[in-house]
């Protein structure tokens, strides 16, 4: 992968993919910077894995330019990528030391550097004992770490991880952040799918919200928070939350609830409100909204039927991109 | 034009191949079989000779009646025989265990049986009644003849050397059949052997989920070309391990094996049947493998491989059912048909190049013909890989495969926004792996 600064690494523009005449992307266009990480989030169907699919030339994009520093991509630039896919695995019959040297190769290390830095890696995740032993001897947890070692060999520039904690035990989800980190740290870009909203907020400088196919939302964090905004009160209470115009309910449990507050209303009337209607208050708290909360107030009415929809035509009607957000504007 | 990787995947490939204990296995099974079987030759010929030198040092008392006139008496005497008075009492002399044996010769020998009464010593034991009443006859005839050339060519022992013109020269008969043969040897032994391998080793990236990754790394050609060029490699290493015990029975086993003499000196390497021997072979191991790489493409698992894979290995032994007739009348229907059908015409054609019935404009066709379609099937191939590798839980849908177009400007760059490929396989909506939706890989042309 040739590096320019100036330029984006991943450059999209006007993305377009049907499939069946239905069109599951619909002129998507965001830029990654070099260095920085990207959240790129969705609810399940919506076309996070497709777009990462195009972008790494294994789907044919309908339209629209993917770019990744300046071209399209292609397998002899793949020494410097790292990409963890959704679905991803090892060849298991194999020695671990095997798989990780032949996969460092295929990345342009010479076997003898491949080798060495497959086990320096091994040392690093207490596997050293095993670097002899087939990849289907191991553990779920055991492959995890050769998956993440074969991932971010040869320094890649730009890491592509979709759902990366998919599947991983808490040891390892700890690991991988760890590595991520580092990898930030060495200067490599992340471009991150992830359902683990609180990971967001932690590791992106940005993230993109995708749903139908559009871009619902496309920012840094604060600037998307500040996007669907408004505030958001936690309180904890006893009795019952009466309507009013005032406010939404997002989220009502037993004794604590998450109100978002429409645009205008008095935060201390509507506390007052709910004292004279019987509510005893015990704590009223407000703030901005988490990436967790607005998430679910973007894809809360589709995610519970995601899977039903994605086999039966769900992204055929898309809905125009948020007003609010630059979705199609530059970083 | 070298491809990116491609050594890197053959040597990979190979090296894996070649450490597998159960390639060895397999492998060495044949040569473990074969010196089974020389072993027990050994044996039972040692043991053959013993009881025939055994049987003919065998003193038994034996009588006969001859009604031809052609047993000479000083023979028998020489056996240790002599002439009954009557056939009745000798037979009851027999029965009676007083003698072992009684020959009646009858007045035709050549087209009368003669009978042989014998005292009972075992199913193998009792051969040396006949053995010996045969011996007396011929001898028999021998000392009439007084001549031993005469004799000998009672006996039919006359040697003959034909000599047969083809096209002007002399044809080498059955040494010029010898040498191409064996790359129909060597195309059923590779094909056999590596067929279901070849379904296994495509399948496992699929299967293991490693399609993904290794698809950023190399192109899907790439990794189709490298695993047959590394799996034609191991099929040349089992013919290799198959050839040594082969040989070394022949060289340091021969007699005891009754292996006849081959006059090396004496094959006939043709150029002509020769090319066309290598080229059928190329041809044919192409279109064959092509044909399991597109057939493992469209597969989720090797079982479901194996349901379509079995029936074209049957389709190589078709013709041997039709053997004796490409032999005599190659011209008939049948046999062109299979010479022309690309998944017989392999072995057809094969077996007709090396008996000298396949002529030079049906070689150029068959051979055009096994790789114009090896390619046009390696083509589809690597299109329903690059299309089908990523789908994991099903079989892909041959027609919305076929119904993508390849577009060069988004093989080129996907930047030019040129339209992609229409629809994608099966589902109608989704676009996430296993989400049954439809989806579309690059298309063949995108490197």
């Amino acid at each position: 992968m040739s590096a320019s600064s100036s330029q984006p690494i991943v450059h999209i523009r006007n993305f377009r993919m049907n499939f069946d005449g239905t069109a599951v992307i619909r002129d998507l266009s965001f830029d990654i910077e070099r260095g920085e990480t990207f959240g790129f989030l969705g609810s399940n169907g919506c076309g996070k894995t497709t777009t990462l699919r195009a972008l790494l030339g294994i789907y044919l994009p309908t339209s629209g330019t993917l770019h990744i520093n300046g071209r399209p991509f292609r397998p002899e630039d793949g020494g410097r990528l790292g990409y963890l896919p959704e679905e991803r695995g090892l060849y298991k019959k194999e020695p671990v030391i095997d798989v990780m040297t032949y996969f460092g190769r295929l990345k342009g290390l010479s076997k003898q550097a491949a080798a060495a830095w497959s086990l320096q890696y091994l040392k690093r995740v207490a596997l050293q004992d095993k670097a002899h032993l087939r990849v289907d001897k191991l553990s779920g947890g055991e492959q995890q770490k050769v998956q993440l070692g074969v991932t971010i060999m040869n320094a890649p520039e730009l890491l592509i991880l979709d759902e990366p904690t998919k599947g991983f035990d808490p040891v390892n989800r700890r690991l991988l952040m760890d590595i991520i980190e580092e990898q930030k740290q060495a200067g490599a870009t992340v471009l991150m799918v992830t359902h683990q909203m609180e990971e967001v907020e932690r590791l992106c400088d940005r993230v993109l919200l995708l749903k139908d196919g559009v871009a619902e939302a496309y920012g840094t964090v604060p600037e998307v928070q500040e996007q669907y905004g408004g505030t958001t009160a936690r309180l904890k209470y006893s009795g019952e939350i009466p309507g009013s115009a005032s406010y939404r309910v997002l989220l009502r449990e037993r004794n604590y609830a998450e109100l978002a507050i429409a645009d205008g209303a008095d935060e201390a009337v509507i506390l007052r409100d709910l004292v004279n209607a019987g509510v005893m208050v015990r704590s009223f708290v407000t703030g901005r909204p988490s990436l967790d909360e607005i998430f679910v107030r973007v894809y809360g009415e589709q995610s519970g039927d995601a899977d039903t929809a994605e086999g039966h035509g769900g992204h055929a009607s898309a809905s125009a991109g948020r007003s609010g957000g630059d979705p199609h504007g530059a970083a | 034009m070298a491809r990116h990787n491609l050594g890197t995947v053959v040597s990979f490939e190979v090296r894996r191949t070649l450490t597998r204990k159960w390639f060895w296995l397999t492998t060495l099974i044949v040569p473990i079989a074969f010196g089974v079987v020389i072993a027990m030759a050994i044996s039972a010929n040692e043991t053959t000779a013993s009881q025939a030198e055994a049987q003919k040092n065998a003193l038994f008392t034996f009588v006969y009646t001859d009604d031809s006139g052609y047993v000479d008496p000083a023979v028998v005497a020489a056996f240790g025989g002599a002439e009954a008075a009557d056939a009745a009492q000798a037979i009851a002399d027999v029965q009676s265990g007083r003698i072992d044996a009684y020959f009646a010769y009858p007045a035709d020998p050549v087209n009368q049986p003669t009978q042989v009464y014998g005292v009972d010593e075992g199913v193998f034991e009792n051969g040396k009644y006949s053995a010996v009443a045969r011996q007396i006859l011929v001898v028999s005839a021998q000392q009439a003849a007084g001549d031993a050339t005469l004799a000998a060519l009672l006996q039919g022992s006359a040697p003959m050397i034909s000599t047969a013109y083809k096209d002007g020269r002399v044809s080498g008969g059955v040494n010029e059949v010898i040498a191409p043969m064996i790359f129909l040897v060597i195309f059923y032994v590779v094909i056999i052997l590596l067929g279901n391998q070849m379904s296994t080793s495509l399948l496992e990236e699929k299967e293991n989920r490693v399609t993904e990754m290794i698809l950023t790394t190399l192109d899907p050609t790439t990794l189709v070309i490298g695993k047959v060029v590394s799996l034609f490699i191991a099929g040349i290493t089992q013919i290799v391990v198959f050839a040594i015990p082969v040989v070394a029975g022949y060289l340091f086993f021969r007699d005891a094996l009754q292996i006849p003499s081959i006059d090396l000196s004496g094959l006939v390497l043709a150029p002509e049947p020769m090319i066309v021997g290598a080229l059928l072979l190329t041809g044919g191991f192409m279109l064959f493998t092509t044909t399991l790489v597109a057939i493992s493409a469209v597969m989720p698992t090797v079982r479901d491989a194996g349901q379509i894979v079995a029936p074209l290995m049957i389709l190589i032994f078709v013709p041997f059912y039709i053997v004796s007739m490409v032999v005599s009348d190659p011209h008939a229907a049948v046999v062109q048909i299979f010479t022309y059908f690309p998944y017989s015409a392999p072995v057809t054609a094969m077996m007709r190049n090396a008996f000298g019935s396949l002529s030079p404009a049906e070689a150029i066709v068959v051979i055009v013909e096994l790789f114009a379609l090896g390619t046009l099937m390696l083509r589809l191939a690597v299109r329903l890989y690059r299309y089908g590798s990523i789908e994991y839980s099903r079989k892909v849908s041959l027609k919305a495969a076929l119904a993508r177009r390849d577009t060069a400007g988004v093989a080129g760059g996907n930047g030019s926004g040129g339209p992609g490929g229409a629809g994608g396989p099966g589902g109608s909506g989704g676009t996430e792996p296993g989400t049954g939706g439809g989806r579309g890989a690059r298309g063949a042309g995108a490197r």
